[in-house]
């Protein structure tokens, strides 16, 4: 299944990581990239991702306030959100839960978790990853 | 011949974005990748490579320590140091470490490259930042800012600071025993010694010691801020 998947991530060094490690996936394809949460509410509009792959601590606006208005601006788009942040924390995940997302994953397990991650989101289907424990439903 | 990089950061993610980037420079190769400091270690001694780069915020040894260490087997390791943060004290220990490059995480997409080359060419590379308190120090104090130390570190042994940041991440004597190779008992003696020496009366006492001077570090989420939360990152 194609998927299309933005990247947001204040560090470059993660995004090239995570861009690496998708673009090996037939069919996925990186329509591109956001260093803030500001910068990722423009993308959204004009590359029309089918999954965002966010940050949770970044300048400018967090990850967790770029969600909440993703989620306020895509009506009746499909797009999911998957959070890929080094919070490992319950509460972290429920904030994200709460704010829109559809899964989230540990950048630590990230290499593990996330062609898991965006295969499931990207099917609508909740994933979610704290330490050694990935769920996906 | 190929320049050979060993590269060291606990999250596989960044290590594969470093692999990209260094991997596409024509004569330079990953030789080798570590997780932690301890790994870094052992893989140097083996490996041989000629440049380091090394994470901070690394588990079970940080990226300092692994630069002391380092250097204490093989002065001629050319080591960079990748950090999250230049704030002075950070700066300070990595010069006085050894470190011959300091390459900001946030930067390292555009640094890391000009970073390899100037220690191939045994130059020392720095973020203007750095170099502006070097150049401080050195007008300043009449003296380069590597001989400055931080108060509280040099009281400890390296072995008592590998102990101390294990007890700070939370692993009991004993399973710092198991990863130190040592007895339980031995271990016990350093966590009374790096008590003693530094006037702590609890581990929640160690913690905080430990997050003051780099030995791990923390990230406070952007909407969790009472939460604590120690992350090494």
């Amino acid at each position: 299944m194609a998927v299309r998947i933005l990247l947001v991530d204040d560090h470059p060094i993660v995004r090239q990581g995570l861009r690496t490690l998708l673009e090996g996936r037939p069919g996925w394809e990186v329509v591109g990239e956001a260093s803030d949460g500001i910068e990722a509410l423009d993308k959204v509009e004009v590359l029309e991702p089918d999954v965002v792959v966010l940050d949770v601590t970044m300048p400018r606006m967090n990850g967790l306030e770029a969600c909440r208005q993703i989620q306020q601006k895509k009506k009746a788009s499909s797009l999911e959100v998957l959070f890929v942040t080094q919070h490992d924390s319950p509460q972290m995940m429920r904030e994200a839960l709460d704010a829109g997302a559809r899964g989230y994953v540990v950048k630590s397990n990230a290499a593990r978790d996330l062609l898991e991650a965006v295969e499931a989101v990207s099917q609508h289907r909740v994933f979610t990853a704290l330490t050694r424990s990935p769920h996906a439903c | 011949m190929k320049l050979r990089i060993l590269l060291a950061d606990d999250h596989e993610i960044v290590r594969r974005g470093l692999c990209s980037l260094l991997q596409k420079r024509e004569g330079w190769e990953v030789c080798g990748e570590a997780s932690d400091g301890r790994e870094a270690v052992e893989m140097a001694k083996q490996l041989k490579p000629d440049v380091v780069i090394v994470d901070i915020g690394m588990p079970y040894l940080n990226g300092l320590d692994t630069t002391r260490q380092l250097l204490q087997h093989d002065p001629s390791f050319k080591i960079i140091v990748l950090t999250i943060t230049d704030s002075d004290q950070v700066i300070r220990e990595a010069l006085d470490a050894g470190a011959r490059g300091f390459v900001l995480k946030s930067d390292a997409a555009r640094d890391l490259v000009a970073a390899v080359e100037a220690l191939q060419s045994k130059r020392m590379f720095f973020t203007p930042r750095v170099n502006d308190l070097v150049l401080a120090g050195f007008l300043e104090k009449g003296h380069a800012i590597s001989r400055t130390q931080p108060p509280d570190l040099p009281t400890l042994t390296a072995r008592e600071r590998e102990v101390t940041q294990l007890l700070a991440e939370g692993k009991s004597s004993k399973e710092v025993a198991v990863l130190l190779n040592l007895s339980t008992k031995t271990v016990e003696t350093h966590r009374s010694n790096i008590m003693r020496k530094l006037s702590l009366h609890s581990i929640r006492d160690l913690v905080v010691y430990a997050i003051k001077n780099n030995i791990i570090q923390i990230q406070m989420p952007p909407q969790l801020r009472t939460v604590s939360e120690t992350t090494v990152v």
